[in-house]
This record gives structure tokens, C-alpha cells and sequence, in this order.
């Protein structure tokens, strides 16, 4: 068993409701949201907490959920207290300040000229199971054919320079890189030295020239769209079309404040002195069994032998440059990350427990190919994430989010008026197509057969409600929604993690509903099914199930053995 | 509360059956301003209850001589899906109550949110 060594971010405390969130940053891991932590030494050792995002941040209410003073200095080691417990490994504590120094510039080798186009291969995280979707999302925005990786959850699509920001507008990715080099076929040497070293020696033979012209690129592009609305920006970051949340505000401003670039006014893309105090760090990805080493071991390695060639400042929380090398099994991928934190939470400034990512809400509501003045509703909406997401990128429909807990209904209200807020703000109309009520999903106070999408998250049982529970929510909510839905056309996508009880539960329901499809994903760790299914054309109360026999008796069960 | 939303809402208090539409007493009314769609706005009106939407936004002021019957032709008709379109989705009742026309039961709208949730002997 080994641990996973954090560092306690030094940014300011991100809040979430009323209390900060704490922030630790490990160098490479496998992220899993809503995962339980404990803290194992330190002040706070044997307090828990659970995990509320991730990305290169790992944030959660601080044991001591009324302050947050111990951040500042303190490293915390963390572990992951489930009941499968991980080997994770530790790593090595970068929390120094850097001293200036003076490097050369990141042009290593001749760069070519700005007004050169080049085709680069930029590589997208996204949910897994939504790799055909987010392709999709890419030819219809970019126009390219995108791979999907052996490796799940990545997808890989060439673009131009000139066309570099369509790839901000893309929104079923949670994070973008460009791609160095790709091995498909990488023959690992036996031994862990061996294979070390020739990482090391691999670092100076890479063709990192066009890739960097694309990350400094991209800095630009964020740059003058922090500035494109005539110096609104009071924050500290640009504002990035895509990127800006409130909670992004306090993220490591890797561009303006880490001291080397100069200013923050607009100015030309190449500039001496952006390049002169680089900073960098490395993170690994590792995923397969047959290797002799650990991520951590080959982030350090690599990240040496970077340091090295470039005669970059490695530093784990204020960097200029991410590095990414991304290993499963026999193929591996050196990038440069281009997206700073994981886009997933852009719409959401107030979380609950159990926040979709906006980008699995924008895969969902994809699913269902929308049109046009269809009226869409989220009986169980919790923070609204899926009806946000949609009342923004796919506004020609319209939403009714709804709940029955006061805290969410608050939340999503919340949600819904800082994001016109911001649209306000940016000259936009504000006025969004989305409307919230407090209702009982089991008794909808909506009209039969007036709604043609119902699209929404189930509880899993895990995080909200409970395995006994879901027996009997999921029939008399899936007869809810088949009332409330168009026969014939309508639709539902919905969400869920316990499997096997809505597979049951909607196996007696063929009248109603008829299974069209299943995405698998993953969602903080848990395997779950995304179900798109078809309101058949049957009349509500005149199918089989209601004339022969009364729902209520068909669900009489015995325990279901609680698991985990 | 859009009125595109009250249109879609009824009374689900035990033993109703008339529980369409429900009157709105609004106490404070909004109105947003929200990107004008044509094709949105004409492929929803047959989805209405045309009577209600009338009704509602007669009953907060925002009638705009809209028809009480549906004119032919009206996907042509910008200047009328306009009028349409600020009655669905701009005019916004920010507080007041939705009354069952059956039983009379109010529920209450805040901060725009109506509370539709019953009590125990309502269900």
C-alpha cells in the first residue's frame, strides 16, 4: 500500500455554498470524483471528507469544515479510504518558490514563421463513453475526422492553426492537449532502469518545435479574449469563453501573475520576454500491467530530462508549460496540455454533492438529437447542470428543471441567474430558456403527453438515496415520466448507476417504453448506463401493464441484499 | 415562472379532474429579455393550449391584443410570433400563486419557483 503525497495548492480557497473548498494537487493520479479522503497526517489526520472535483486540483470541504487556515503551508497526505483501496504512489515534494534565472528561449530549434499554417494532432479528454459524441461534436464544428483512442476516454483530431480556437467551443471535452509524439507500438525495455533511461534520452529527440508554436498559440488566443470586451476583466485570469467560472477565478494563473510575463495589456503573440523564465512540470498517465514502472517514476525521469534540454524551472503548482505523457499499455502520447483545468464545471458556480460535469451533460443532451422547440424536462434536476447546459448550447428548445429538495431548487436557481448574470455582463441577452419548479417526480403537475424530452440523472443510491429505495422510485417515476411524455415521439435519457433495478423496472414496462440504447460511462468512479428510450405510442393507462395487472403488486420484493 | 411553463402545469390535488389551467395571482412580474427565435416560436404554438396562454397573459397585463383564437398562416406572421415569443418567454411572474380552479388550493411562487409539492392528505 502507498499513498499519494498532495500539495496543498497556495491559491485562495475556492467556495462552495459557505464554507471554502481546500485544494491539493497531486502530479499525476487517476481522478475520481466523489471519492472518500482521509487525512493521514498533520493537523487533521483521521478526518474524512469526500472529493468534490478534480483535474489537476483536487478539491474537497476541508475535514474542518469551518476554516481553512492550515492550508497555506502545510503538505497533507492523503488516501483514498473506499473499499477497494488503489496503490498510489507517492511523489516528490516541489513545493519550493523558484529562484529567477534566466533560460533560453523556448525556441530550441528554429520555429517556423507566425504566418505559416500548421496541422498539429490535438488530442481531447472526454467522458468515457461519449468518445463517438464528442467526434461527432468535432466534425460538426471543426470539420475533421477525429480516432477514438484504444486508451477510453480520449479522442484525437488534426487542426490547423488558424482554426486552433474552434477547439475552445468544443463541449463535450473536458480537456485539450496537443500532441508532441504518438507511439502506437512503444516496445518498453524489461527492466524499470532501462526504461527510464531511454525515456530520459527520449526527451531531447522529440519534435516539440510545432507543438509549442500551438501551446504559445493558444496563450495568445486566451490572452486577447480576456481582453476582447474592452478590459472588463477585473479578474486576475483572461476570460476564456469556455473556462471562465466563478470558481476558476482563484485557479494558478500560470499566464499573468506568475511574475514573468510583463503586463497584462494586449500585445503582440512573440515577445522576448515571455520566454524568458519558463516553468514546467510533468504529468503521467499510466495505465497497463506489463510495465516495470510507476507514473510517478517516469514523470520525474522525463520531467529531468526536459529540464535538461530546455533548461526549463520545474514547478508543480505556477507553471507555464504541462507536459503530458499519457502511457496504456503499449501506446504513449507526449503532449502539452492547452486547457488549464478540466472544463467540466464551467457552468456550475454552486455545487451539491452528486454535480454532473457539464461536458457528460452536453453528451447526454446529444444523445437525444434535439430539435427545435422541443420542451425538455429534468424531474430531478439537483443543481441543473443538464438543464443549464442545455439552455445554453442547445438553445433552441426549451427547459423546465425540477425537484422536490429546497437546497437544490436554491442551487439551481443560483446556477441559472449567475450564468445570465455572466451573459449580461459579456452583452449577451440574458435571458435564458429554462424555468424551475419544486415538484414530486412521482407526481408531476404537468399536463399528460405535453413534453417530448425527459433527460435527467438518477439517484444511484450510492451518493443519494439508497439501493431499497430505488425498488420503489424507479417504476412509479418511470410511469411518471411515461405520462408526461409525448406518445410516439417522445424520448427519455436518463442516468443511472443501479442497473440492474432499472433494467427490471423497465422490462415490465414495454408498453410504455422501449429500450433504444445504452452508452456506458463513467461517472466519479462508478460505472453507470446512460439509457435512451423511446415513449412508444401507447396510450397511458390503456397498456398491458395497466390492464392486467396493478404496478404496485408486481414490485413486491424482498430485501435486495444491500452491496457496499 | 414563464407562462410557456404555466401552460404545461395543472393541479394534481387527490379527486381533481379539472385542474387545467391553473389561475396565476402574480404579485411581482418581470420581463427578461430573451433572443428572439421565429422557427421556436412557430413550431411551439400548436404544442399550446392556445386559451390558457391567452388567458395568463391577459391576467397579467401582457395581452397585446393577441387573438382568442388562433389566426391561419401565423409562421408568416413575424410581428405577431414576436408578441407571441415576450409572452412565453419574457414576461416572468416573480412572486404571487398558482390556484387550483377545482379545489382552490394555492401554490406559491418565489423567486419565480412555484412550489407545487402537496402535503401528505393532498396526494
Amino acid at each position: 500500500m502507498t499513498w499519494l503525497h498532495g500539495l496543498w495548492a497556495e491559491d485562495p480557497p475556492v467556495m462552495a455554498e459557505d464554507f471554502p473548498l481546500s485544494s491539493v494537487r497531486f502530479p499525476s493520479m487517476e481522478p475520481e470524483e466523489g471519492c472518500a479522503l482521509r487525512c493521514v497526517c498533520g493537523p487533521d489526520s483521521g478526518q474524512e471528507t469526500r472529493c468534490w472535483s478534480i483535474g489537476p486540483l483536487l478539491r474537497f470541504p476541508p475535514p474542518n469544515t469551518k476554516g481553512n487556515s492550515r492550508a497555506q503551508n502545510c503538505s497533507g497526505n492523503m488516501m483514498r479510504s473506499s473499499s477497494s483501496l488503489q496503490t498510489i504512489i507517492m511523489s516528490s515534494d516541489g513545493d519550493k518558490q523558484p529562484a529567477e534565472e534566466t533560460s533560453e528561449s523556448v525556441n530550441a530549434s528554429s520555429a517556423p514563421s507566425p504566418e505559416t499554417e500548421l496541422t498539429v494532432t490535438i488530442g481531447a479528454t472526454v467522458p468515457t463513453g461519449f468518445e463517438h459524441t464528442a467526434a461527432e461534436e468535432v466534425k460538426e464544428k471543426i470539420g475533421v475526422d477525429a480516432r477514438v483512442s484504444r486508451d477510453r476516454g480520449r479522442i484525437y483530431f488534426p487542426v490547423s492553426t488558424d482554426k486552433l480556437f474552434q477547439v475552445h467551443r468544443l463541449r463535450s471535452v473536458d480537456n485539450l492537449f496537443v500532441v508532441v509524439k504518438e507511439y502506437d507500438q512503444y516496445h518498453f525495455k524489461e527492466s524499470k532502469e532501462e526504461t527510464l533511461m531511454e525515456l530520459q534520452e527520449l526527451a531531447s529527440k522529440l519534435p516539440w518545435t510545432n507543438a509549442l508554436e500551438v501551446w504559445r498559440l493558444n496563450r495568445t488566443l486566451k490572452k486577447k479574449k480576456g481582453h476582447r470586451k474592452g478590459g472588463h476583466s477585473t479578474r486576475a485570469k483572461p476570460d476564456s469563453e469556455v473556462c471562465d467560472t466563478a470558481e476558476q477565478q482563484q485557479q494558478e494563473p500560470a499566464q499573468e501573475q506568475s511574475g514573468d510575463a510583463p503586463d497584462t495589456e494586449s500585445q503582440p503573440p512573440e515577445t522576448a520576454a515571455e520566454e524568458k523564465l519558463v516553468k514546467f512540470r510533468v504529468t503521467c498517465n499510466r495505465a497497463g500491467d506489463k510495465h516495470s514502472f510507476s507514473s510517478n517514476e517516469a514523470a520525474r525521469d522525463f520531467g529531468g530530462a526536459v529540464q535538461e534540454f530546455f533548461q526549463w524551472k520545474a514547478d508543480m503548482t505556477k507553471f507555464d508549460v504541462e507536459v503530458l505523457l499519457n502511457i496504456h499499455n503499449e501506446e504513449m502520447v507526449v503532449g502539452i496540455a492547452l486547457t488549464e483545468e478540466s472544463l467540466h464545471r464551467r457552468n456550475i458556480s454552486h455545487f451539491g454533492p452528486t454535480t454532473l460535469r457539464s461536458t457528460l451533460c452536453y453528451g447526454m443532451l446529444r444523445l437525444c438529437k434535439l430539435q427545435a422547440s422541443d420542451i425538455i424536462l429534468d424531474p430531478m434536476c439537483g443543481t441543473g447542470a443538464i438543464p443549464l447546459e442545455g439552455a445554453i448550447e442547445f438553445n433552441s428548445s426549451f427547459y423546465v428543471a425540477g425537484d422536490n429538495n429546497d437546497m437544490a431548487v436554491s442551487r439551481t436557481l443560483n446556477n441559472i441567474c449567475h450564468m445570465q448574470k455572466r451573459r449580461a455582463e459579456k452583452g449577451s441577452s440574458p435571458g435564458l430558456p429554462v424555468d424551475t419548479v419544486q415538484w414530486d417526480l412521482c407526481r408531476l403537475p404537468v399536463r399528460t403527453g405535453s413534453v417530448d424530452v425527459i433527460i435527467t440523472d438518477m439517484p444511484f443510491g450510492k451518493r443519494m438515496g439508497s439501493r431499497k429505495k430505488n425498488w420503489d422510485l424507479y417504476p412509479s417515476c418511470l410511469r411518471e415520466m411515461a405520462r408526461v411524455c409525448r406518445p410516439g415521439s417522445g424520448k427519455a435519457v436518463l442516468l443511472t448507476q443501479d442497473k440492474k433495478c432499472f433494467s427490471k423496472a423497465i422490462s415490465r414496462m414495454g408498453g410504455l417504453w422501449k429500450k433504444l440504447h445504452t452508452v456506458w460511462v463513467n461517472v466519479g468512479g462508478l460505472h453507470a448506463g446512460v439509457y435512451l428510450l423511446k415513449r412508444t405510442a401507447g396510450v397511458f393507462g390503456q397498456t398491458p401493464e395497466d390492464v392486467h395487472e396493478s404496478p404496485a403488486r408486481v414490485y413486491k420484493q424482498t430485501d435486495e441484499k444491500e452491496d457496499d | 415562472m414563464k407562462l410557456l411553463t404555466h401552460n404545461m402545469l395543472t393541479s394534481h390535488v387527490k379527486g381533481v379532474t379539472k385542474g387545467y389551467p391553473l389561475l396565476i395571482k402574480a404579485t411581482e412580474v418581470k420581463v427578461n429579455q430573451l433572443d428572439f427565435n421565429p422557427q421556436f416560436v412557430s413550431r411551439m404554438i400548436p404544442k399550446l393550449e392556445w386559451g390558457a396562454l391567452v388567458q395568463a397573459a391577459g391576467d397579467l397585463g401582457y395581452r397585446q391584443d393577441l387573438p382568442g383564437e388562433l389566426v391561419v398562416d401565423y409562421e408568416q406572421n413575424e410581428e405577431f410570433l414576436k408578441k407571441v415569443h415576450r409572452v412565453l418567454l419574457e414576461v416572468e411572474v416573480m412572486e404571487g400563486s398558482l390556484k387550483c380552479p377545482e379545489s382552490g388550493r394555492e401554490f406559491p411562487i418565489t423567486k419565480g419557483i412555484p412550489n407545487m409539492l402537496l402535503n401528505e392528505d393532498e396526494a
